[in-house]
Formats: structure tokens, sequence, C-alpha cells
């Protein structure tokens, strides 16, 4: 799941944590103590909200006799903080792509033991080798989405299937952009038929004033609560997180819509990964089987309804999941997709380009 | 603004100064009454009013996860208050009886918690756990808890004693009571009302906090409003409506209790 609610507010604590914490010495005398935990019953779960129902967790306890205990995050900035105190007991965590790239770079998560784990054949390769974990050492995908928008079908004719109407100066006062730099800047250089991913000072400069074109056509730009705004009619188009997009539809039916723009869009995908502490090797091993089995992950997806890193287990999930585009993009859409990648310097020309357009 | 209001308002004061202070009180709290109006709101979506019901409420109580976050709190408040109460009566105490060197700097540094912003509080302690190799829990909230409440209750109950007649203390050790009993007797009674106020205070604190709390929460540690916020992530549900309203009921309850507590006491009393 992604999202940039209070990003910056917890990134600043962050840094002061991470600059802090990171002198702090939690790993003593664990030895014994590891060794005795790995074959403990036990295992903690650090999760998004609504990503895991309860069922399944009790039968896996039915199954094996490991008692799952589950804390729910609302940040992947949650997860970097609890993981760099060096004290949180979590044995599995699920954060996004970037924050996944951050968590091996700080050494904070622990390398697959890929020889204990049975059903990896049945991940999705669409899902797999990605630049945030070439090689999936560290993590397994667990649900992808997209970042598009979504639309009033009252008041749009027809089905839009392009970036083109959030950039139509017909639709002045009827759209809303997410208020994120990268998501903005993936929307006008897909629109322009660019990589989201480039670092071309001239291409960017490109993107840039299409955008800054854009924000009188803008009536607000927000990531924390547009499926809201969408919703309530006050914008006609909402740039936004297709999960949050899918639940308004789903309450609203035949009056919403979501598109995965054709010129290609975001795409997002959550994994599920070991914190470089974890403690209960036999429980973290067990479940990670438990998911890759595509009947049980199917449960979960049909039951949280988003999109499944588990190819497999596309047979068993419901259709109407699996045929809604809010959830499951389209092929030739996912096809002009791409993960946000770390764009080196070029974040800082971004960054002063914002700055302009939100400056205007 | 309020300056031109009062300068206008000289001539007629009445009914400018009425129409200003309703629309203070209106934008204080006309978000609030929303919220409360719409956790009554039938839609699923909250933009969008759709008819009465009080379903969220009823669902309220069969969501394992918001209950374990009410215990969890609960669990939190109580321990946080008594811990937080017992400490901070003692301080007051210490500071209000005794005169020492560096009086005055200590008792400044009562001020400190409250004053410094609570993400710089909650890495603080995140930081210090680490380091002393505490694993995050329910134990680490109440510990954290406790750390930025006793100077509520240390900040109350010394306004309580400040108005306190010291001669009813003497008059009872003259009489023959022995140090502790005059304390059980005399004066823990007079002081009693700041004591309980400062307690409430702490407890309706503690149960509101998020930042200092989502730092330091460990495995099973899940506050309710840790689990708002993790609901609030896959959109505002009425249920989180109806959860903030029961949790609103409950913080205006307390501060009522504790405001009234800590009115001066009737004179009957002083005498």
């Amino acid at each position: 799941m992604r999202g940039g609610r209070r990003r910056a507010t917890l990134f600043a604590a962050l840094v002061l944590a991470s600059s802090l914490a990171g002198c702090g010495g939690g790993a003593k005398q664990e030895g014994a103590a590891a060794a005795a935990a790995a074959h403990e019953k036990k295992l903690n779960l650090y999760i998004w909200s609504a990503y895991m129902p309860q069922d399944v967790l009790d039968d896996f306890t039915k199954q094996t006799g490991i008692a799952v205990h589950f804390d729910l995050y609302d940040s992947n900035e949650s997860v970097l903080e609890k993981l760099q105190s060096g004290v949180a007991d979590y044995d599995l965590v699920v954060p996004s792509d970037y924050m996944v790239r951050i968590l091996i770079h700080l050494s904070l998560i622990q390398p697959l033991a890929k020889d204990r784990l049975r059903g990896l054949e049945n991940l999705d390769p669409r899902f797999l080798n990605k630049g945030f974990d070439p090689g999936n050492r560290f993590s397994l995908p667990y649900v992808w989405g997209t970042t598009g928008y979504g639309y009033s079908r009252e008041r749009v004719k027809g089905t839009p299937a392009s970036w083109a109407p959030l950039f139509d100066p017909a639709n002045k006062g009827q759209i809303l952009m997410l208020d994120d730099m990268r998501e903005c800047f993936s929307a006008a250089l897909k629109f322009l038929g660019e990589s989201i991913n480039t670092r071309d000072e001239k291409i960017l400069r490109k993107a840039a004033d299409l955008l800054k074109k854009q924000k009188p056509l803008v009536k607000t730009y927000n990531s924390s609560d547009f499926e809201n705004i969408l919703a309530a009619g006050d914008v006609t188009y909402a740039h936004g997180y297709n999960g949050q997009i899918a639940k308004v539809i789903a309450a609203n039916p035949g009056r919403f819509g979501y598109v995965v723009p054709k010129e290609g869009a975001t795409i997002w995908v959550d994994s599920v990964c070991v914190p470089a502490q974890a403690r209960h090797t036999d429980g973290i091993y067990a479940f990670l089987n438990f998911l890759l089995d595509p009947k049980i992950d199917a449960r979960i997806i049909n039951a949280i309804s988003y999109a499944s890193g588990n190819g497999a287990a596309l047979p068993f999930i419901k259709p109407e999941i699996v045929h809604d585009p809010a959830i499951y993009a389209p092929e030739e859409a996912l096809a002009r997709c791409e993960f946000v990648e770390d764009i080196g310097d070029a974040t800082e020309l971004m960054d002063e380009y914002w700055t302009e357009i939100k400056a205007q | 603004m309020s300056r031109a209001g009062e300068a206008r308002g000289r001539g007629s004061r009445g009914p400018f100064l009425r129409a200003h202070a309703w629309l203070i009180y209106l934008f204080l709290y006309a978000p609030i009454a929303i919220l409360v109006v719409f956790s009554f709101n039938k839609a699923t979506q909250t933009a969008v009013w759709q008819g009465f019901t009080t379903e969220w409420y009823g669902s309220l109580v069969h969501n394992e996860l918001i209950l374990t976050a009410v215990r969890n709190s609960l669990i939190v408040g109580v321990a946080a208050t008594l811990l937080a109460t017992v400490f901070g009566t003692l301080v007051a105490l210490a500071l209000g009886r005794y005169t020492f060197r560096g009086e005055g700097f200590t008792r400044n540094l009562l001020y400190l918690p409250i004053i410094i912003p609570e993400i710089v509080v909650g890495a603080a302690l995140v930081t210090f756990f680490g380091v002393v190799g505490l694993r995050l829990s329910l134990v680490t909230v109440v510990i954290a808890h406790v750390v930025f409440s006793v100077s509520y209750v240390a900040i109350v109950v010394r306004a309580r004693l400040s108005g306190f007649d010291r001669s009813l203390e003497e008059a009872a050790l003259d009489l023959g009571a022995r140090p502790l009993q005059t304390f059980w007797r005399v004066t823990l009674p007079l002081i009693l009302p700041g004591i309980v106020s400062g307690a409430l205070l702490v407890f309706t604190v503690s149960i509101d906090d998020y930042v200092i709390t989502s730092f330091v929460a460990g495995v099973g540690a899940t506050t309710l409003p840790l689990q708002i916020y993790s609901m609030l992530k896959v959109g505002v549900t009425p249920e989180v409506n109806a959860v903030s309203t029961l949790l609103l009921l409950l913080t205006v309850i307390l501060i009522v209790i504790a405001q009234r507590l800590q009115q001066p006491p009737p004179e009957g009393v002083r005498d």
C-alpha cells in the first residue's frame, strides 16, 4: 500500500531517530536467547491495516501450533523506525518497494533462506527481480497495485483511457492530484510518453512545465483522503492509489470508475521481509511457506481485495476481483507501468521544479 | 481581528462581541460536531450523508482489533496514571516543602517534558530503550507515558500546595501526631483534589497520545490511537468516527471532572 500520509513529519523524526538510534547497541548477550527463540511457537507480524484476515491466521495456528500476533502500522516509515530502534520483536514486515530498498541498504532486513521455502515458483515473475531487490534475496511480493485515477461515471461520458483529462483545461476545477512529487511527475512524464525514472534534465523540465500549466486546473493536491473528496463529488477526476479508489467504487456501485492510463502509470508492490533481528525462525518459514500456498493466498486476496503477488493463486481468486481494473490493472496498461526507482541526483532537480510548481 | 472587534464594539459592545465569540466557538467545535454527526451516517464513505444509523457503534463491539486496542489503551492509561500520580505527587511535595540549592532550576525542569515536541521525546525514548536493550512492548509504552505525564501531576499538585495552609500541619504535629500520621490525615486529604485532577489529566493525555506511542510501541502494544491511524490508511470509515466519538466523550467527561476538582476548595475546608 502506498501513501504519503504524514511522510514529511515522520521523515523529520526519522532522520533524528536514525542518527541517534544508529549508535544504540541492543544486540549484546542475545546468542543463547536467540537460539531458544528460533523454535518458540510464536510469530510477530507487523503489517498494514486490512492486509491479513483473522480466520487465515487462525487456521495457520491450528495447523502449526504457532501463535500469531500482529500489530498494524500506517506508513512505511513506521516500519523503518521500529526496525531502526533495534528493540522491536517483529518477525515479518510488509513494506513497499522503495522502503525495501532502504531497509536492505541499512541492513535492517535479512536474506531469506531460500532452501527453507517451498513454492517460490508460484510467485508472479512480473514482480520478481525488481530494482529494489535484485534476485529477491530479501523480499517476496505480497500484493501490488497502481497509481492511476478515479473518476465520476455520472459526469464523464464513456470510459477514459488516457492521462489527457487530467491535463485538459476543459476540466478546470474538477481535478485532484496527489500531493506527492514523484507521483505527479510520473503522471506528467507518462503523458509525455517518457519513463517515470528519467534523469534527463530537458525531459524533466518539460514535465515540470506541463505540471505548471496544469496547476490552475487542479482543485486540490491531496494524498490523504483523496478518495473521500472524489466520493463526495467535489472533483470529477482524482489522481490516486488504486486500493482506496477501489473502496469508493465498491461502496457506490456504478457511480465511479478507475483508470490505469494507457500511457502507463506507477506500480507498487508490498513485499514480505524478515527483519534482521527477527528471532522466531521456525515460525517465520512456516508462515512464509503458508503464504506461498496458492489456495491460502487466494483466501487472503478474496478477503482483502488487493492484487496478489502469488501468480499461481489467480485461478482461486474471485473473478470479480481479477476483472476489476481498480484491483488488477489490465495487462496492456500494466506492461507500460514502472516502479518508482531511485533517480539519484535528478531528485534534487525534481525537488526544485516541484517547489516552483507548488509556489506558483 | 479581536482588536478591531473591541474598538468597534465600544459603542454597541454586546452584539459584536457575542457574534465574535460564537464564530470562534463555531470554528473550534464545528469539525468535532461533524465528526460526531457522521459517526451516525449510514454511508460507508464518510463525506456523504445517507441517513441515520447506530450500526457503527454496534459493529465496534464485534471488532476484535478495536477491542484489543481499547484494552491496551486502558491498561496503559491506568498503569501510567497510577505511576505518574505517585511520582508526580512526591515531586510536588518535595518542591513545595523544602528549599534547596537549584530549586528554581529543578522546578523549571518540570515543565520541559511538556514543552519539548512530542516527536523529540518519542525519538529520544526509543533511542534510550535501544541503548539499554529494553524490548518494545506495552511496558515501554507505559514508561513513556509516565515520562511525559509526571510533570502534569507535579504541576497541578504544586499549585494546590501553594494555596495550602501550613499551620494545619503544624497544629497536627503540635497536638502529637507523628509526621506520617500528619501526612495521611491532614496533608493528603487537603491536596487530594489536586492529585485526583492531576491523575485524570494524565489518563486523558495517555488515552489520546499518538506520536510518542507510535515510536515506542512494540509487539502487542497497539493502542487505540495507533489502531485508528492504521484504519485511516484504508480510508476514513464511519467506524473510525464512532470510536473517535466515544474517545472524545470519555476525554470530555474526565476533563470536566478534573476542572471541577481544580477549583479552589470551599471556605469551610480551609478553616
